[in-house]
């Protein structure tokens, strides 16, 4: 273990390097730019020996990998906002056949107009698509969840792929340090992937046949069910990890001082690390309140939500994008949720930080206070005004 | 007994799901017969998604992964990565797409595999328009032909515009190997295919393969009008190795086109004076092509 | 309500029966409901079309498991498809086919109707020896034996509706109308149908994920042809002309060479018989009829 200082996106390529990726394949975009920068330098420098394969479209980067992946080799993509979703047909290709492909993506707005912060439209308009999305709060995380998320995709029992979605520039390009394991440490962590269900050469192997309807909804049943696993098998790789490195992240939802809680926020992402400042201030002022961090939203982490829901009688969730439902999009999950808990508390809806809007301590504060207020909010964008004075741009 | 002029081995199975006198199903048997057992096939939305029947079968005695439309080019990329990773470097790698499939939205994805130099071989078979949807026209169906979405009526005389030359655009690539190839033609199709299998780095067939139901002729004619278009110079079998072009099936005087519109029910509506316009146009593509091959 | 099944194969219009049908009971002035599920079939495949027909508007969008008259368009296909799966008791199975109608048993006492519709389209030009278009005078043969349509309202929609020759289609539909025979019949012993065509059975076990293996060559699509190629040893010279085309891989050769059909995968195209060069294959009428 050695302690580094890197941004999010070295802590992907570092994870990926770590995890012996064997084939890469990637697209330039802004953010996520140095992420493949760096893997291209460990390809050439002969650190990594993986194949790196330059397209020409997101869309061809993600085929790659699901071709590959296809034949049994380890694989590895990193892309941002129109990126991912140019890849959005790929994404139900490669998690129909089941190919354990281990995705970065840093997190940012989705034009027009055009906009390069962050926010999580790009990831949130993926979410149906059969992909497990990981979302860590700092570049230790980060670097942790990537290797997690190798272990994970190849169970054998789960097979699905998997979405790494780090904040675009609160992670991106914020360096902090990070413990980088040794190879030694990671390899006994992570072992070469055992293929299954994948293409044999020299023998009738066809992969994404099409089917029956009986055949389809059985497929798509078995799909589900690998998903249900997730949260179990996730938990057996954290206490591993955790024993080997150290360090494990609380399952699929992380609480932090929500016992006896009167009202308690959800995040995602690194809104998280400044909302638990803001508990504890809040706390120390005596107000009873507390945080959960949603780690992983898909699958969605109902179960978790739901006993949290038995305990607290107000709830609040910050979403980072609005996808024109009828509250944000994690909100909508927690109120499909708690709708069968015996116990439901009020909901609200909060939208912050949206097209990299800054979460701050205020923000946050106000999200507090309205959830603590007689009558709170159920939907409300907050962070409106435009700021006193409108720098000029150009 | 005759000897066999191709090798016995079949790798693709009865029992598949293509119509009577299949082109693009003649096409994949020969193609085998040449890049041999150690194949690996991608193959993107077409009329082969169909023809190689639904789940739990497969009318390939190989590994086959499928794609989506357009995507044939990167898929064979992954696999060509993944083999060398995986320490499978004498496996080929075929990408098998329709016309549809690579001329039109596939052509970014084939562009891009020639540029990176992926070593594999992407065969697009030419049954000149999307059939598995049901014969709407591509960039690929000849110009006059009538097809769902270019009508013969009113005015309209089934499509408007010529056919994109796929050739000239793989050519510009500057691949291993670039040739035409014909399912009325089996030992030029196997040679070909043989010889590309020799070979290392991106290659590309354009494979003619008439379709029955598409074309408007009966199934057993499938053969007859696969070598009129070769012989009436519509079609010519030609290879093309480090730039250097061979015209593959010589021909003395051209067949005339009309022995090759006159049977199929999609050309039904030419005149005759638009034939002779074709002739024209096939006069001088050929002596074109001649001219390129006797350039050193 | 009537509900009705056709069976056809891909490319003989079964679908364009059903949606005729549809246009004719709408001019009838009933509400007509015709619909088809696409699947892989190719040309030649057996497929199938549905319609439904009342008085009223149709309150159900769902498939027909238990039609009241079920139509089969190509005479092969009684020996390879279910179609007598579902027919009500009493209900009406009108077949394309010279034979007596008695020759079509069915397992529960049904009406059973028969009639040449091939031979009839022929005679008005009504397409081709290898793909005869037979929907129309079967619509007029259904006009005559059961109250579902009207022979008038047939011919309305086939002038209004069929763009190729619907003067020759109106003549068929009216000669399918005087020819076509019916019979009651009494259900076979035991109420069983004859077994259909078999389907590779569904494994019962989840599968690990979309790969298949399982070779096509249990599938047997000797049932999309209607012709059969016949081989005259005598005149065979083995070049083997024959096996090298066959898009099917059908023919196999054997120890001496020469060339022998495989029947279950053959498709009929006739392709081997235009490419052999001493003309030693003959395409015959499936079942030598
Ligand atoms: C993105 C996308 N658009 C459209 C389709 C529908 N589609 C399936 S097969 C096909 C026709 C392909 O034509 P071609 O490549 O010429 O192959 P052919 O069917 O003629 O064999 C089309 C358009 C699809 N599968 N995916
Ligand atoms: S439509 Fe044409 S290409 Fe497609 S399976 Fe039928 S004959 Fe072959
Ligand atoms: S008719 Fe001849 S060529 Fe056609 S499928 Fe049968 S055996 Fe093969
Ligand atoms: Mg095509």
């Amino acid at each position: 273990m050695t302690r580094l200082v890197l941004s999010g996106n070295y802590a992907q390529s570092y994870a990926a390097r770590l995890a012996r990726v064997q084939v890469i394949s990637a697209y330039p975009i802004t953010p996520q730019t140095t992420i493949v920068e760096q893997l291209a330098k460990f390809v050439s420098s002969g650190e990594l020996p993986a194949q790196f394969i330059k397209v020409e479209s997101e869309h061809s980067a993600l085929q790659v990998c699901v071709s590959a992946a296809a034949l049994g080799a380890r694989t590895y993509t990193a892309t941002s906002s129109q990126g991912l979703l140019l890849m959005h047909e790929l994404l139900h290709w490669a998690s129909g056949m089941r190919t354990p492909i281990v995705m970065g993506v840093v997190s940012r707005s989705v034009g027009p107009p055009w906009s390069l912060d962050a926010d999580h439209t790009d990831t949130m308009s993926q979410r149906d698509t059969g992909w497990v999305q990981i979302y860590p709060e700092s570049n230790q995380e980060v670097l942790d969840s990537v290797l997690e998320a190798f272990r994970l995709a190849e169970d054998l029992a789960i097979r699905l792929p998997v979405m790494v979605a780090e904040d675009a520039f609160y992670l991106s390009h914020t360096v902090e340090p990070v413990e980088v394991p040794s190879q030694a440490q990671v390899d006994a962590f992570l072992p070469p992937r055992v293929p299954k269900g994948t293409l044999v050469p020299g023998k009738a192997t066809r992969l994404g046949s099409y089917v029956g309807p009986a055949d389809y909804v059985r497929f798509r049943r078995e799909q589900a069910r690998a998903m249900e696993r997730v949260p179990e098998t996730l938990a057996a790789i954290e206490e591993d990890y955790g024993r080997r490195m150290g360090r494990t992240y609380g399952g699929l939802v992380q609480e932090y001082r929500t016992e006896g809680a009167d009202a308690v926020l959800l995040t995602m992402g690194t809104a998280s690390t400044t909302a638990r400042a803001v508990v504890d201030e809040l706390r120390s002022e005596g107000k009873r309140v507390g945080l959960a961090r949603i780690r992983v939203f898909r699958p969605f982490p109902a179960k978790e939500v739901r006993d949290l829901a038995s305990r607290v009688d107000r709830l609040g969730v910050m979403d980072r994008s609005w996808t024109f439902g009828q509250m944000g999009s994690a909100a909508t999950e927690v109120a499909a949720a708690i709708q069968s808990s015996p116990r439901r508390p009020r909901l609200s809806s909060f939208l912050a930080g949206v097209g990299g809007r800054d979460v701050g301590t205020a923000l946050l504060r106000e999200m507090f206070r309205d959830l603590l207020s007689k009558e709170p909010s159920g939907l409300r964008w907050l962070d409106m005004d435009p700021p006193k004075e409108v720098p000029l741009h150009g | 007994m005759a000897k066999l002029t191709l090798p016995p081995v079949e790798l693709v199975r009865s029992g598949h799901s293509a119509c009577p006198g299949c082109g693009p199903a003649l096409a994949m048997r020969y193609l085998l017969k040449g890049t041999g057992e150690r194949t690996v096939v991608s193959v993107p939305a077409s009329c082969w998604t169909i023809i190689a029947t639904g789940y739990p079968t497969t009318a390939l005695r190989l590994p086959m992964i499928d794609t989506p439309i357009e995507a044939t080019g990167a898929s064979i990329s992954g696999l060509r990565a993944a083999l060398d990773a995986l320490h499978m470097s004498d496996v080929q790698v075929v990408g098998f797409a329709g016309d549809g499939g690579t001329v039109d939205i596939g052509l970014q994805s084939l562009s891009g595999m020639l540029e990176r130099r992926t070593d594999a071989l992407y065969v697009m078979y030419d049954n000149e328009a999307y059939m598995n949807t049901g014969i709407q026209r591509s960039g690929s169906t000849p110009e006059g032909a009538w097809t769902t979405t270019t009508p013969v009526e009113g005015m309209a005389r089934g499509k408007g515009e010529p056919k994109k030359d796929i050739m000239g655009i793989v050519l510009a690539h500057h691949p291993v190997y670039a040739a035409t190839l014909n399912v009325a033609y089996p030992e030029d199709f196997l040679r070909k295919a043989q010889k590309a299998a020799s070979l290392k780095g991106p290659r590309f067939f354009h494979v003619l393969a008439p379709c029955p139901p598409g074309w408007k002729f009966a199934s057993d004619q499938t053969v007859q009008i696969g070598r009129l278009a070769t012989d009436t110079g519509i079609f010519p079998l030609y290879e093309v190795e480090n730039g250097k072009l061979r015209v593959t099936r010589k021909l003395g005087q051209l067949k005339p086109v009309r022995d090759y519109i006159k049977v199929q029910g999609r050309f039904g509506h030419l005149t005759d004076a638009e034939i002779d316009t074709v002739e024209h146009e096939v006069q001088a593509s050929w002596a074109a092509l001649l001219q390129r091959e006797a350039r050193p | 309500m009537i509900e009705i099944r056709f069976h056809g194969r891909g490319g003989q219009g079964a679908v364009i029966a059903a949606e005729l049908l549809a246009q004719a009971a709408n001019l009838d002035g009933k509400i007509p409901q015709s619909f088809a599920f696409y699947g892989a079939e190719r040309r030649g495949a057996p497929v199938v079309s549905y319609a439904r027909i009342d008085d009223r508007p149709i309150r159900l969008r769902t498939a027909i498991t238990a039609p009241d008259i079920v139509v089969v368009l190509d005479p092969g296909l009684v020996e390879v498809a279910p179609v007598m799966d579902g027919l009500k008791p009493g209900g009406t199975l009108l077949v394309n086919s010279p034979l007596p109608p008695e020759r079509f048993p069915t397992p529960k006492p049904a009406f059973v109707a028969t009639l040449d519709a091939t031979q009839i389209a022929l005679s008005h030009g009504v397409g081709s020896r290898t793909m005869p278009i037979v929907n129309t005078t079967m619509l007029g043969a259904l006009s005559r034996v059961s109250s579902v349509v009207s022979l008038s309202a047939v011919q309305h929609a086939i002038d209004e509706h069929v763009p190729a020759r619907p003067a020759e289609n109106g003549l068929a539909a009216i000669e399918g109308f005087h020819t076509v025979r019916v019979a009651e019949l009494p259900g076979l012993p035991g109420g069983k149908a004859p077994s259909g065509p078999v389907a590779p059975a569904l494994s019962s076990e989840v599968p690990e994920g979309p790969i298949a293996s399982m070779a096509s060559d249990v599938l047997h699509t000797s049932s999309w042809r209607t012709l059969q190629p016949v081989i005259t040893r005598e005149k065979c010279t083995r070049c083997n002309f024959c096996w090298k085309f066959c898009p099917d891989n059908a023919i196999d050769l054997d120890s001496e060479g020469f060339p022998v059909v495989r029947n279950e995968h053959c498709k009929g195209c006739g392709l081997c018989a235009v490419e052999c060069p001493p003309v030693a294959i003959e395409m015959v009428v499936e079942g030598g009829a």
